[in-house]
């Protein structure tokens, strides 16, 4: 079978990229600082807390963007806020990024929670008995230390965002060149008669790419273990 | 306790209930959803035994669904074409087709949107259009587009959002996500805040027509055939007037 890929299948392509790591890079600081709270605080209802972090992992991705769709559209509380300001974020690459970052961001705060969660408590002790404050530990010994958890955290939110589909056809819509990734192609295409062979191409590009994201984030993987246990 | 719950698992896995003696599964042009609807509703107060099993999408949707082996007895599609897709590969009964409305496409937007002809669409920000694609509205709005010379410039700049059917176009431009939206004279009726802004000119696409056919399995179920020929009864016909279809 012959893989062809359209124009329009090119721009999704980079698109799903362009979405991945914007979604990625924005979540991070979150992710992080949401991660650090559930580890380290003494928070009370910190079960809740957690439990509100971990939903869009279970909720179904439609549910997700409906409710962001309710909030940001023209007459949504947020939405109506943003319109003076000329701001719009429905039926626009930025409502893709933002579906992307609340469906993938629990995956995110788990593997960076993991991470924390090996730290050797001695060493936090330790720091904090030689007159460090919590923020010179945060940056000095946990941040350091559980980079590996970042990096875990950071690729499966990227794959994540390279597949979805629920929420962002949602809040996003499918427009050619501007919201429609990968997934959305596909879909596209899927409802086509005729339009197998474009959709099992798209198709290949998705397994390529999660692929090679997954085996990128192993090696990665193996070269931070490597430098810090010997 | 847990023989209970295996028990209701059990149930709810194998239990699927007996198949009803008289169904009939409509595939069927999501602009017609509403008028379809109370006309199994008739139908089913004179013939209380038959079980409808609805499935509304976009033509080219369901065609391919049909493709791929769904169960269908009954095909009523927006668009000749996918009529013809599934004729083509042999799903239809061939003495089953026959036409069973007509329609408009119209362009419609919330109370802000000023446009009056298709030469004001591009001042517009996002414009819904169901994917032409797999969607009759949107493929003969792309045709009245591309008549006018506007399609490609629409696409390139990222205007044009890609609704999955006409009902889902017309959804958008009644919450004011989209400026406005073509879809047909019958689905502007039922919009709360979107209202027709212009009739699309109708020699700039072909004419919006819903062929009606039994598949090859349809055919064979005697209630599909009944039922078909209750749609081309006057009664049936009434409803789809009073919806705003045109019929003969």
């Amino acid at each position: 079978m012959m893989m062809t890929l359209t124009p329009q299948d090119i721009d999704a392509i980079w698109l799903s990229a362009r979405v991945a790591v914007t979604a990625t890079l924005f979540a991070l600081p979150f992710g992080f600082a949401v991660a650090y709270l559930l580890v380290y605080s003494r928070l009370p209802g910190k079960l809740f807390f957690d439990g509100l972090v971990n939903l869009p992992l279970v909720l179904p991705p439609v549910v997700v963007g409906y409710l962001l769709l309710l909030a940001l559209g023209e007459q949504g509380w947020l939405g109506s806020l943003l319109k003076p300001l000329g701001i719009r974020i429905i039926f626009t690459w930025k409502a893709a990024v933002l579906a992307s970052m609340v469906v993938g961001f629990p995956l995110m705060v788990r593997a960076i929670r993991l991470g924390m969660e090996e730290i050797d408590g001695r060493l936090i002790q330790a720091s904090r008995t030689l007159g460090a404050h919590w923020y010179d530990t945060l940056f000095t010994v946990i941040l350091p230390l559980s980079g590996r958890g970042i990096l875990a955290g950071a690729t499966l939110m990227f794959a994540r965002s390279l597949g979805e589909f629920g929420a962002t056809i949602i809040v996003a819509g499918n427009i050619p060149g501007v919201t429609q990734t990968i997934p959305l192609a596909i879909y596209d295409y899927t409802n086509t008669p005729g339009g197998d062979r474009l959709a099992l191409g798209l198709c290949l590009v998705s397994i390529l790419l999660a692929l090679a994201v997954l085996m990128g984030n192993e090696g990665l993987l193996r070269r931070f273990g490597s430098r810090r246990r010997p | 306790m847990t023989r209970k719950l295996s028990l209701f698992l059990m149930l709810l896995v194998l239990g699927s209930g007996p198949a009803s003696a008289a169904e009939v599964r409509i595939f069927a042009a999501a602009s017609l959803t509403d008028a379809l609807g109370e006309i199994c509703a008739l139908y089913g107060r004179e013939h209380p035994d038959v079980k409808f099993v609805r499935n509304f999408a976009g033509s080219g949707t369901l065609a391919k669904q049909i493709l791929a082996g769904a169960p269908a007895d009954l095909f009523i599609s927006a668009h000749p074409k996918w009529m013809e897709t599934l004729g083509g590969e042999g799903r239809m009964a061939p003495e089953s087709a026959g036409v069973l409305a007509e329609n408009t496409l119209v362009f419609v937007g919330p109370p802000a949107t000023t446009a009056t002809s298709l030469e004001d669409l591009p001042k517009l920000e996002r414009i819904a259009l169901g994917s032409p694609n797999s969607v009759p509205a949107g493929e003969y709005a792309r045709q009245a587009l591309t008549a006018a010379g506007l399609y490609d410039a629409l696409l390139e700049k990222g205007r044009l959002v890609f609704a999955q059917d006409v009902r889902q176009a017309l959804i958008y431009a009644d919450r004011g996500e989209v400026d406005g939206a073509f879809v047909y004279r019958t689905d502007a009726r039922l919009a709360r805040r979107a209202r027709v802004l212009f009739e699309v000119p109708p020699s700039l696409h072909d004419p919006v027509a819903y062929p009606l056919g039994l598949t090859v399995e349809g055919a064979k179920n005697p209630a599909a055939t009944a039922f078909r020929d209750y749609l081309k009864s006057n009664a049936a016909k009434e409803v789809l007037r009073t919806y705003g279809f045109e019929t003969d």
